[in-house]
């Protein structure tokens, strides 16, 4: 098992040197993105809203874009990046001959994107820290909170990778799974009015526990109650999805 | 006995992709020290072959030992040993070669303080020392072809397979690779070559395994196989009219036989002198009188050319 963790580890350094020599056009959109959200609705539409849950809305976004950057980087890893090195580039073919494994490949790549996720979150967290849109006391549990949500929305990446025919179909699953999920997550609006069955749809989306626990922890309240209910269901729902994930990437990478 | 002391051992290889029967039933010894060929038309069931020996594709029946290791179970024991050059090259195009290189060399367990010394030594013996920190894109197809052989190399492999090493390079290119597994099996490493290329086959191995439709027909030394299959020697024309001549001739002269193929139409004769005499009394001036040859056998086995159509 150590020498499956250490050749894991080693797919994971892999990653980390390729996404190094590249590191600006790399880490860009994960922080650009949500900076600009943060600054056209915290600021922009902000100025129309009064207050949310007793926030101002640039206060009740700024967890929810923190834990965005992991859900983003966690599934364009795990879709597009995977599927390139998958199909095109074939450099698993070649990791394959060396005594990696199927399924070292698959724990070095989980390796990767939770700590991508983890860097992100916690490059949000601090911005956010730093300009005081949020608490610190609790933002420590931000990177394993980050690392968590990257797990299982990578899991969703990978799985999309083994169900997609062309790279072409990432986007039809983009628009129809990971938007609703950012969308709906409670991120922008409390869900708490939503429609029942979307509430209950939600309760399904590692985003919106992610979101949701992000929340307690950067706003600083009911921190404990949020980890119980929130925390468990994200470690819940990371499992299953890990399970999938891995048992229908394993044949595409050993067939 | 000889299960013992194989390299690589397969009794009754069976791997099927659905209803797709890639390799039907494949028995074979590898011995230390053999080159041994694999050859076959596309689709033939090699890559299949070579990919479950070294662990990356399952078999749906049959068994296979490689080191005397089960490669179902024991991948990563057995991937110690072995080296493989890919049939793609399958390069990290971001990654300079050294980078490229050091990186494989984590991954095949090379000690780190080694790996500087082993990619170095690498690079010269495949003469692409002085390439040692360009990318990977600014490599010409020959050289990148060069760079999966030191990846192939750097764990020190026992058995080295090498799957279509030389399609589509240039002459130079594949003359310097020919050396180079010479050299190797010099050193008594056991090789095992897949290849289109029969003046390949004939010049790095000592024996040729034929493969057709998953199916091994034939595996015997090139020597062997020419003169089971294709003895004498052959006269070649690019006029494929004289073929109604030819038949004509042969049908008094059964020694002979005809064959049709892309480049036109040819007899093959027992001896050179038969050939001569028949040529002199045909009124049709052959382009070429050569022996038989290895490609000879390989389309009269794979039943595309000589005695197929005869």
């Amino acid at each position: 098992m150590l020498e499956t963790l250490s050749l894991s580890w080693r797919i994971a350094v892999r990653h980390w040197l390729i996404f190094r020599k590249d590191f600006f056009a790399n880490v860009s959109p994960t922080i650009i993105d949500p900076a600009l959200f943060l600054v056209c609705l915290g600021l922009g539409l902000g100025a129309y809203v009064d207050e949310v849950d007793g926030l101002s809305y640039a206060r009740y976004v700024a967890p929810g874009l923190a834990v965005s950057t992991a859900l983003f980087t966690a599934f364009f890893e795990c879709s597009y990046n995977f599927y390139v090195r998958l199909t095109f580039e074939n450099i698993y073919k070649a990791i394959l001959t060396t005594p990696i494994g199927p399924r070292e490949i698959l724990f070095g790549e989980f390796m990767w994107i939770v700590l991508k996720g983890m860097g992100m979150t916690s490059l949000a967290t601090v911005s956010l820290i730093a300009f005081r849109i949020c608490h610190w006391e609790y933002a420590i549990l931000m990177p394993l909170l980050g690392g968590l949500v990257a797990f299982a929305c990578g899991a969703l990446g990978l799985i999309a990778s083994s169900v997609v025919k062309n790279i072409n179909q990432f986007q039809t699953i983009y628009s129809l799974l990971i938007s609703p999920m950012f969308f709906f997550s409670g991120l922008f609006f409390p869900i708490t009015d939503l429609y029942w069955p979307l509430r209950w749809l939600a309760n399904l989306s590692p985003f919106y526990h992610g979101v949701s626990l992000g929340q307690h922890i950067l706003w600083a309240r009911e921190v404990g109650e949020g980890l119980l209910t929130h925390g468990s269901a994200l470690v819940g729902l990371s499992v299953v999805l890990g399970v999938i994930a891995y048992r229908r990437v394993y044949p595409l990478l050993y067939k | 006995m000889g299960e013992t002391k194989a390299i690589l051992a397969s009794r009754d290889l069976q791997k099927r992709f659905g209803k797709l029967v890639a390799v039907d039933g494949v028995t074979l010894d590898i011995l230390p020290g053999q080159c041994v060929g694999l050859l076959g038309p596309n689709g033939a069931g090699k890559s299949t072959f070579i990919s479950m020996a070294y662990g990356a594709t399952p078999r749906s029946g049959g068994e296979l030992f490689v080191f005397g290791l089960d490669p179902q179970k024991d991948s990563r024991a057995i991937k110690k040993r072995l080296g493989v050059v890919t049939q793609e090259d399958c390069l990290d195009e971001a990654m300079t070669v050294y980078e490229n290189m050091a990186m494989f060399a984590r991954f095949s367990g090379v000690p780190k303080p080694e790996i500087d010394s082993r990619v170095g030594e690498l690079l010269e013996f495949m003469s692409l020392g002085h390439k040692r920190d360009a990318s990977i894109r600014a490599l010409s197809g020959g050289m990148k072809r060069r760079l999966v052989f030191v990846r192939a190399l750097l764990a020190k492999p026992e058995l080295i397979i090498l799957d279509e090493p030389t399609t589509g390079l240039d002459p130079a290119v594949r003359h310097l690779l020919w050396e180079k597994v010479l050299e190797l099996k010099a050193s008594g490493t056991t090789i095992l070559l897949t290849t289109h290329y029969m003046d390949e086959a004939e010049r790095l191995c000592e024996r040729l395994i034929i493969m057709d439709q998953g199916k091994i027909r034939e595996d015997a030394a090139p020597r062997d196989l020419i003169e089971r299959h294709c003895p004498g020697y052959v006269a070649h024309f690019k006029n494929r009219e004289v073929v109604g001549t030819l038949r004509t001739y042969l049908s008094s002269h059964p020694e002979g036989v005809v064959y049709e193929d892309s480049a036109g139409v040819g007899v093959r004769g027992p001896d050179l002198p038969w050939i001569s005499e028949m040529v002199s009394k045909i009124e049709f001036a052959p382009e070429v009188v050569r022996p038989a040859n290895l490609e000879d056998v390989f389309l009269k086995i794979t039943g595309r050319g000589l005695g197929s159509h005869a």
